[in-house]
């Protein structure tokens, strides 16, 4: 089996794929801008697409943070902005503390540069996150931390919480937990921690997170070893950084931010959701298979603050549109789940699909199945992978369904329970993936 | 009158055994022919093999999602059903042409038939084969999309969008061999608009609150109780 | 004899800072004097030196350095006498050499004999000449200058029964300027050195001469008036002859000294000073244009004095706690080299013996607008004693040879002033002028290049300056213009090698000319100006339209 698995890992290269010379996704203008910058040691990435409503506060947060942390440390700040039309770049760099602009009002040792570069998905591949590791290595940066341009609740702590353990304590990456509403991120509780932690054997509570932080010595690693063809496109790399630091025996920590900030979502956003979570995770298990064939049980990850918490205000919630989602999604895509599913658990989910909703269970077990033969069959691509993904989506909504009804009266620990109890399903049921992957 | 039998019975004795004679030779052409023929095939379908195995065809083909439907007609990979197909035009090729070699007046001229034919066949296979495997991936992401946008009936649509391109594909395909085009042109005009009158119909009857509630949203303003109550997945 | 005047010469000034005790011992006692600074002046000439600054030479118990002055009037015995000093004027203004020396206007020594007087009863006429006080409540805005040895600016005068007011050591009591009387002898004084000839005069601690009530007691307008008629009084009688402040205060209080042309001719642009060290340790121009951003104008006729050390501490007063800390910990890790919200550390020292360094710093000094002084031995790079008490460190022997004494003086070493620097880097035997002469490539050949480039043009001293800000922050560069003379500045402030684009534009069409080399470097064209300079490697170049 291994032996297979060691073969996938090596496959011979396309012709297509040796190039000798290799256009460069570093523009001029960036490239000038970065020997100008010249080493730091603190690099801050700031991807952003039209948000100038929150960018502003969100750059005088990270001065301040870096200022009052990191006063005598040489910093930058590097905004990759996805075309925006709205003034984000200026914004940003109208904001550089040097000698040249005036506007703000903090007190800096040194310069704090503030750059802006522009982003097309059709020249560059590999995304927002490759120019970032790219400056990153280029101008030796040692710790190195992304932020969000929606997190409007940005603290200059946050900069600290991110850093100082990569900057001090030689940890290679710090993942972020929250505060959220118990049933907010129902996706990364119910499917993307769970899983991640029972096959890779490490708890990352935000597998995918829009903050963290990183080593300037993982992100090199993580460069030179990625192929960056036109198939990784998109922010599903955040996740893949997170994968390389496991698989990589990179030390891992997580710290406590605080409130996550909430951001508008429409019932369309899931499917690309799950397409950059999910999708992204189940095709990095195929060359981790080596890694995580191996692993078992997990490990907890150190934590800096208090553990994540969850909050409990009352959040009206759409309840019957998941469960009608959920059914009709059942009925209606019988034909591609009998390609996916096995029929043992097809017909448990068909089952409970007509159920009423005071009866309605879709246990733990079962979802941990419905998953981990999903997972399967991706790796098989019995059918096109993406159709595989978008496959999920009714699935995910019934146990988003069950997950908020269950819950619905539960304190915060009694979640954390559930949660926790979840993910030790995952962790039992890691053979029968690996049974499913190999069948 | 028994001699003139004999006579003739010997004559055409000696006719037939001349023809034979004739023939013989050119059987054991035929014969040869076949025999190297067989050979070049197989070398053909080896190398063949080896070259989509080079460029990884089987993965290719995987993502395109033809080796499902492979697999659903019971045949074998792609690459592995490309380098026998290869073979048996080959090896086939090499028998005709050693038929053509027997004299047999008349199939002669088929043969060449045949050959002219063939091209048309092998793209018209092409067409049905890729045809089939579009209308399934169509269908399925129309399926797909229409579940996770919460659309009303969405497998009659996906089912649609199926038939639709399997009739496109069929007409081609007919078209591409010749056979009975006209016909096939005016029936599938006819199938094509009854179907797209059908579907007007039924839309047009049935969802008219819904392109009413689409228009006012385009052209009138935003409503967003579609979107309250949502859950924030990540 | 004075000079024969240009009112301006002092835009053009190359000051050497130094104590004629330090200098050269010509009579064997273990002290310099003014015979042995004589001596020297051709050294000095040779140096492309032609204006010197004399530490006070007055007759004080020198417990605070000479200045805590007992006699305006006189020399003090260790340097010889009235008539040397004056056979060493007119030597030095042979030599087209000028002459600044000190004049303490705040305070004097305990042991003068005004002082004296003045506590000896509460009714003496002199009474009034020092602030006496019955309670030490009085003027508590002031801050207390000398942290490290003075708990007040009161002090209790055990025979008058009553505190006197001093800003500086206890035993410098300041006198009082609110009395006419020590106003007109105060400028008896001076006109005593003027008729002589000395070319300027250096007025020490001029901010704190007037003290008022609910004030801070420093920079008052009454203060600016006294200098206001000083001034007048010496354009009057003395044309051409010069003022210059020491006032350690923020850039922006600096500026009543010069007035409106009418008070201070110069005055030390102290807080310019320590940015350009930190520039240098952070590798980032941000400190020194921001200051330099910060610094007013100032009359056409003024001019700021900049040096890189002096006599005293590298003073961190007149900046930011974050700012002055980094400065300790970059500068003076050891606590003992720590005084007074300052470093007691030459320039060689400070910026670690780094032959780059040191000439990078003189050429910003240089070329910055003002006038550069540079502090005695700080051309051959001497070494400090950070164990000799208060600021003593930076004021040893001048290291003439690797011989006796240093060739200092041919006293027994037991007996000099000071102790000589010994240490097998700074010490006599590795630095002094006659091994450095005989070196083309020398410290000391090298600042002797460096001053004649300086002087051969007058851009430098009198002309206009405007900041390039180059994406690179690591490179502080400038363009100075006077007439129609050019000059471009690049300094590369970082110790890597770095490359740097400069938008000429507005000089397209001139070609580089670089001042030491004399080499032609490509013209200006529409492209941004791409150098790429090494480490702490800095250019000049001339620009010229052919």
């Amino acid at each position: 089996m291994s032996q297979n698995a060691i073969m996938q890992e090596r496959p011979i290269p396309l012709l297509s794929e040796i190039k000798l010379a290799e256009e460069s996704f570093l523009t001029d203008d960036l490239l000038r801008q970065l020997i100008n910058i010249g080493e730091v040691d603190i690099l801050v990435g700031l991807p952003t697409h039209n948000n100038v409503k929150t960018v502003g506060l969100i750059v005088q947060q990270i001065q301040s943070g870096i200022l009052r942390w990191f006063p005598r440390e040489r910093a930058a700040i590097i905004n990759v902005d996805a075309g925006s039309r709205d003034g984000t770049p200026e914004l940003v760099t109208g904001i550089s503390i040097d000698d040249i602009h005036r506007a703000s009002n903090l007190y800096a040792l040194r310069t704090l540069h503030s750059i802006s570069t522009q982003y097309s998905s059709h020249t560059a591949s590999g995304g927002v996150l490759r120019i970032i590791l790219s400056a990153a290595e280029l101008l030796r940066a040692k710790a190195c931390v992304v932020m969000s341009p929606e997190s409007s609740n940005v603290e200059p702590e946050w900069l600290s919480k991110l850093l100082m353990p990569i900057y001090k304590d030689g940890v290679d990456f710090v993942t972020p937990t929250y505060r959220r509403h118990k049933f907010a991120g129902i996706l990364i509780t119910n499917l993307l921690y769970p899983m991640s932690r029972a096959v890779y054997g490490v708890r990352i509570r935000e597998p995918y997170a829009t903050e963290f932080g990183f080593s300037g010595r993982l992100g090199s690693q993580f460069l030179g070893q990625t192929s960056w063809g036109s198939g990784t496109e998109g922010s599903d790399l955040e996740l893949r950084l997170t994968l390389a630091a496991i698989t990589g025996g990179c030390r891992v920590s997580q710290a406590f931010l605080g409130g996550k900030a909430h951001v508008e979502r429409r019932a369309a956003d899931l499917v690309p959701a799950l397409r950059q979570t999910v999708g992204s995770l189940f095709s990095a298990l195929e060359p981790d298979f080596p890694f995580w064939s191996a692993a078992s049980g997990s490990q907890p990850v150190a934590t800096t603050g208090p553990e994540p918490e969850f909050t409990l205000e009352p959040l009206r919630v759409n309840r019957k549109r998941l469960r009608e989602m959920f059914s009709s999604g059942v009925v209606e895509l019988d034909s591609v789940f009998q390609s996916i599913l096995s029929p043992p658990t097809l017909e448990e989910i068909k089952r409970i699909a007509v159920l009423g909703e005071d009866d309605f269970r879709y246990p733990a077990e079962l979802w941990v199945r419905t998953v981990y033969e999903f997972a399967a069959a991706y790796h098989k691509s019995v059918i096109n992978r993406d159709h595989i993904i978008q496959a999920l989506a009714p699935l995910f909504r019934g146990r988003a369904f069950m997950f908020v009804v269950e819950n619905r009266n539960s304190s915060a620990d009694q979640v954390e329970n559930n949660i926790e109890s979840l993910c030790l399903e995952f962790e039992r049921l890691k053979p029968y993936l690996l049974q499913m992957w190999n069948g | 009158m028994r001699e003139m039998i004999i006579s003739e019975l010997t004559q055409a004795m000696h006719e037939l055994a001349r023809g034979f004679a004739h023939f013989l030779p050119r059987l054991m052409v035929m014969l040869i022919l076949a025999f190297v023929g067989w050979l070049i095939a197989y070398v053909v379908k080896v190398s063949l093999r080896s070259i989509l195995r080079l460029i990884r065809f089987d993965k290719l083909s995987e993502n395109a999602g033809a080796s499902q439907l492979l697999n659903k007609a019971a045949l074998p990979s792609s690459s592995e059903l490309l380098s026998r197909f290869a073979f048996w035009v080959a090896w086939l090729g090499f028998i005709l042409l050693g038929v053509s070699i027997l004299g047999i007046f008349g199939l002669e001229e088929q043969i060449a038939r045949f050959f002219l034919f063939l091209p048309r066949l092998f793209v018209a296979l092409f067409i049905s084969f890729f045809g089939l495997l579009a209308a399934g991936f169509f269908s399925r992401a129309a399926l797909l999309a229409a579940v996770n946008a919460n659309l009303p009936s969405p497998r009659l649509l996906s089912i649609a969008i199926r038939a639709i391109i399997i009739v496109f594909v069929l007409s081609v395909v007919f078209e591409e061999l010749g056979l009975a085009e006209q016909t096939m042109l005016v029936a599938f005009g006819i199938a094509f608009g009854a179907l797209m009158l059908g579907f007007a119909i039924a839309f047009g009857l049935g969802g008219r609150d819904l392109a009413r509630r689409f228009l006012e949203k385009r052209f009138v303003g935003e409503k967003a109780d579609e979107n309250e109550d949502e859950l924030s997945p990540l | 004899m004075p000079l024969k005047q240009d009112v301006l010469w002092y835009k053009d000034a190359i000051i050497y800072q130094v104590h004629v005790r330090a200098f050269y011992d010509s009579n064997g006692d273990g002290i310099g004097d003014f015979q042995g600074l004589e001596q020297k002046l051709d050294y000095l000439q040779e140096l492309g030196i032609n204006t010197i600054w004399l530490m006070p030479f007055f007759p004080s118990p020198l417990r605070d350095d000479g200045y805590d002055i007992a006699d305006y009037n006189s020399v003090h015995s260790n340097y010889g006498s009235v008539e040397d000093f004056k056979k060493f004027l007119g030597s030095a203004h042979e030599r087209g050499i000028r002459v600044i020396i000190e004049m303490v206007l705040n305070h004097t020594s305990e042991q003068h004999p005004w002082f004296q007087e003045s506590r000896s009863t509460q009714d003496n006429p002199r009474r009034d000449w020092y602030v006496w006080s019955d309670t030490d409540t009085r003027y508590k805005g002031a801050r207390i200058i000398f942290l490290d040895t003075e708990m007040s600016n009161w002090a209790w005068d055990p025979i008058s029964k009553s505190y006197y007011w001093h800003r500086f050591f206890s035993h410098q009591p300041d006198l009082n300027y609110d009395n006419p009387a020590v106003r007109a002898e105060m400028w008896n004084v001076m006109k005593f050195w003027l008729e002589m000839g000395v070319d300027a005069f250096r007025l020490d601690a001029v901010p704190y001469l007037v003290e008022r009530e609910g004030t801070n007691c420093e920079n008052l307008p009454e203060t600016h008036e006294i200098l206001k008629e000083l001034r007048q009084k010496l354009d009057e009688q003395f044309p051409g002859r010069m003022l210059l402040a020491e006032a350690n205060q923020r850039p922006a209080d600096l500026r009543p000294y010069f007035g409106d042309g009418d008070e201070f001719n110069m005055a030390f642009h102290f807080p310019l000073m320590p940015r350009m060290f930190m520039g240098v340790k952070l590798e980032d121009r941000k400190p020194i244009t921001e200051i330099l951003q910060q610094t007013p104008e100032i009359p056409a006729s003024c001019q700021w004095c900049l040096f890189l050390r002096n006599h005293d501490e590298l003073t961190l007063e007149m900046v930011r706690d974050t700012e002055r800390d980094y400065m300790y910990d970059a500068y003076a890790q050891n606590k003992t080299m720590r005084l007074n919200l300052g470093i007691r550390r030459r320039l060689a020292p400070l910026l670690d013996n780094d032959r780059r360094r040191i000439e990078l710093m003189n050429g910003i000094l240089m070329s910055l607008p003002g006038t550069p002084i540079i502090y005695y031995g700080d051309e051959i790079g001497m070494g400090d004693n950070i164990n000799l008490g208060d600021r003593n460190g930076v004021r040893t022997p001048m290291q003439w040879s690797g011989g006796w004494n240093g060739g200092f003086s041919i006293a027994d070493p037991e007996s000099l002033y000071a102790p000589l620097i010994l240490n097998p880097v700074y010490g006599y035997p590795a630095v002094n002028v006659l091994s450095q002469k005989r070196t083309e490539h020398s410290l000391l050949s090298w600042m002797r290049r460096m001053i004649a480039i300086r002087t051969s043009t007058r851009v430098f001293g009198n002309g206009s300056i405007e900041f390039l800000y180059p994406a690179n922050h690591r490179v502080l560069a400038y363009v100075r213009q006077f007439g129609n003379e050019t000059v471009l500045v690049v300094n590369n402030l970082s110790s890597a090698a770095q490359a740097v684009e400069l938008n000429l534009r507005r000089y397209k069409g001139n070609i580089l000319i670089e001042m030491f080399g004399k080499n032609v470097f490509p013209r200006v064209g529409d492209l941004p100006y791409l150098l790429t300079m090494g480490p702490y490697q800095f250019y000049w170049f001339r620009l010229r339209r052919i």
